[in-house]
This record gives C-alpha cells, structure tokens and sequence, in this order.
C-alpha cells in the first residue's frame, strides 16, 4: 500500500515538473510515470536495507532505461523523460544539510553529508552512463517491430 | 537549385533552436549533419559546443560558405526540442523541402507554453508532493503549495526584469527558507528542513547535470564541462541563498532548535 501512495505521488510530482519544462501535453503523464518508476525503485531497494547510493544507482538505471524505451516507442528523444524524471533523485536534501551544517559550525556532520551529496551525484551519473551503455540496436529492435522499418536508420536515435 | 548559404542557414539555424532550448550537444551536431547531408551538401564540418555553433560546407568551392553563431545557455524548452526533432527527422526523410522547412521552423519557435498561472501551480503542487516523498507532515505539505507558488511568481518575476541566473537562485532559495523559517517561528508544527528540501527542488540543478553527463558520454568533454560547472555553481547559490536566512535568525538569537 506504501509503496502505491510513493508512486502515485512520484507521478503527480514529476508530472508537476514536466509541466515547468514544457513537455507536450500527451507526453506528460508518461514524464510522470518515467520519474516515479525511478523513485520506487530507490525506494525499494532503501526499504530492503541498501544505501541510498546502491539505490539511486539502480533507480536512475532503470529511469534511463526507461527513458529509452519510450523514446522508440513514441518517437520522442529520450531526453524528455530522462530530464524530469532524474528530479526526484537529485540530492537536494544532500545539498540543503551540508549547507547547513557548515553554518552551524558542525563540521564534522557537514563533511559526511558533503561527500554522501558527492556519492549521490556519482551514482546517479554512472547509473545514466550504464543506462545509455545498452546498445541502440536492442532499442531500435523494439522499435521497428511497433513502427515497422523506418525510412532512415540513421535519425532513429534517442 | 539552392545555394549552400541557403541550406547552411536552415541547418544553423534549427541548431540553434536546439542548443537553447537545453538539447544535448551530441543531438544538436548530429541534427545539423543529417540536414546538410538530406539537401546534398557533400563537403561539410560542423562543430557544437555549449553556447556555440561553427559549421562550414564546400571550402574549395566558388559557393564556399562558414557560419558562427553564438548561443547563450538558456532554460529547457522539451516541447520545443521535441517538435525540432520531429522536423529533422521529416528533413532527413526527404519529405520537406526548404521553404516548408523554414516555415515548420518557426511555428517550433513559436510553440505556446503552459500558462504561468498553470506553472505557479505545478510548482506549488510539485513541491508539496515532493514534500511528502521527503517525509514532511501534513502542516509541510500544505505549507509547500503556498511556497511553490509564490516561488514560481517570483521566478516569472526575476525573468521578465533579466535578472542574472545566479542572482534568481539565491534570491529564490533564500525567500523558501526565509518563508520556511517564518512558519516554523510563528509556531505551525512544520519541519522546517523539509519544507525547504521540497521547496528548492524546482531550483536544482538535475537537468543541466543530467545533460552535462550525456555529454561526457558522448565524447563532448569541453561542453560536459561547461555544463557541469553550471550545475555546481547554480547547487553553490541554492545553498548561499537557504543559509543566509538561518544565519540570521541564528545572529539574532531566535529559536533554540536552529
């Protein structure tokens, strides 16, 4: 039931912020769904007892994949839903403590946020590059059987 | 026949759209290619950095043409940077000529954006959702949507007057954490450090960090780094902005839980 309530409201958030990134109108939901697929899986994987860094690891690779999937279903660039929904995933709270914690002088608080902020940062960059690591021909594979042949290969990208 | 200037100035120019409207460098290169290479240009180069575009066809020819355009770093348009793929692909597909080409081109520029009473509203029901995936009480939550939306208005404020970037982010996390602060003092049963983690989330910088990684990926070095000093300067003014309102209620004494 929890994790229901965490996706539904992934949605509406992400949704949300897509609205502040103009994506189309019938791309919206799907930036929605794309932002709270990423942030069930961080959830999950913290509720089964890994760190926040394994979790954000494989919530922005499956967001990425994600991403792609759509992307050559609905002839997108996969960029539309990565942006929006990598959002619930940046480590604002991780930059609002260090910060905060460097002015109220404790500084050894500070550091460990800092370099969790750091790691966070990490895991989110490699778990993109894993994501973007599958090769396109899978994706473009997917695609042609939804789409039939594509007149040109070469623009079929993400 | 049409010349290469011609065909050279649509191909720059759609890369321009793309590049600011916050397209990855790879795509934009990649769309000027593909449309030099639809109308049969054969000699050409095109190099796209983060706020740049050089591209140069037929150097040893009479009809020789090079093209530099600058492109300021901009804010991220999806919708805009969707419809411009769209139309690469038509080009690329040879199913448009020049004319219709121009044409399609500004329509994408002149794609209608959500209104800003809808945007103030997505940020204010954004952030409270945020606020709860946060673990903020139901006082947070509520005080979230109030914050979002004034936030938004003082955003759509700061960019009609021009205000610089840097400036925005620290003005804006500052009036989130000075109204977090305010709540939390005038005795609402609100986390303070929540409300202002969901409430600075539209100013993070996710997507030019997203962007700055793609480009690494794809061998961009020079624009991944320019992006990424963005993303670390607009994450170094948020956390300027949220601490200059708790240094000043600690400097006057209030409240012993700051």
């Amino acid at each position: 039931m929890n994790f229901i309530i965490q996706f539904a409201v992934a949605i509406i958030a992400t949704t949300a912020f897509a609205i502040l990134f103009s994506a189309p109108k019938k791309e919206l939901l799907l930036c929605g769904i794309s932002g709270a697929i990423g942030w069930l899986f961080y959830y999950a994987f913290t509720a089964a007892g890994f760190g926040p860094v394994a979790a954000s690891l494989v919530g922005t690779l499956t967001l990425t994949i994600f991403s792609r999937t759509m992307a050559v279903v609905r002839l997108a660039p996969a960029t539309m839903y990565l942006l929006p929904g990598i959002f619930p995933l940046v480590p604002g709270a991780g930059i609002y403590y260090t910060a905060y914690y460097l002015i109220t002088e404790e500084g050894g608080n500070a550091s460990a946020k800092g370099l969790e902020t750091l790691e966070l940062a990490l895991a989110i960059t490699f778990g993109i590059i894993f994501g973007f690591s599958i090769p396109q021909s899978l994706f473009q594979r997917l695609g042609r059987r939804l789409h039939g042949k594509r007149r040109c290969e070469s623009c079929d990208r993400t | 026949m049409t010349s290469t200037k011609d065909i050279m100035t649509l191909a720059v120019e759609i890369g321009d759209a793309m590049l600011r409207n916050g397209a990855e460098i790879y795509r934009v290169e990649d769309s000027v290619i593909h449309i030099l290479d639809a109308y049969e240009v054969e000699n050409f180069d095109a190099y796209v950095l983060s706020n740049g575009i050089f591209a140069s066809a037929n150097e040893n020819r009479e009809d020789a043409c090079s093209m530099i355009r600058h492109v300021p770093l901009g804010s991220t348009n999806l919708g805009k940077i969707a419809a411009l793929n769209q139309l690469v692909r038509d080009i690329c597909t040879r199913s448009c000529s020049l004319q219709e080409a121009w044409e399609r081109l500004r329509q994408c520029q002149k794609l209608p954006s959500y209104s800003r009473l809808l945007c103030a509203l997505a940020c204010g029901v954004g952030n409270s959702c945020f606020c709860y995936l946060f673990g903020g009480g139901v006082a947070d939550i509520c005080l979230a949507v109030a914050v979002g939306f004034l936030e938004q208005c003082l955003l759509f404020a700061f960019q009609s007057h021009k205000v610089s970037r840097f400036l925005t982010n620290v003005f804006a996390s500052m009036f989130v954490s000075a109204a977090s602060l305010l709540a939390f003092m005038s005795g609402l049963p609100v986390l303070y450090d929540k409300l202002i983690i969901g409430s600075i989330m539209p100013l993070l910088p996710g997507i030019v960090f997203t962007t700055s990684i793609r480009d690494f990926y794809n061998g961009d070095y020079l624009s991944g780094t320019i992006h990424l000093i963005d993303a670390l300067l607009t994450a170094l003014c948020i956390a300027v902005g949220v601490c200059i309102p708790i240094l000043c209620v600690r400097f006057l004494g209030g409240g012993p839980v700051l």
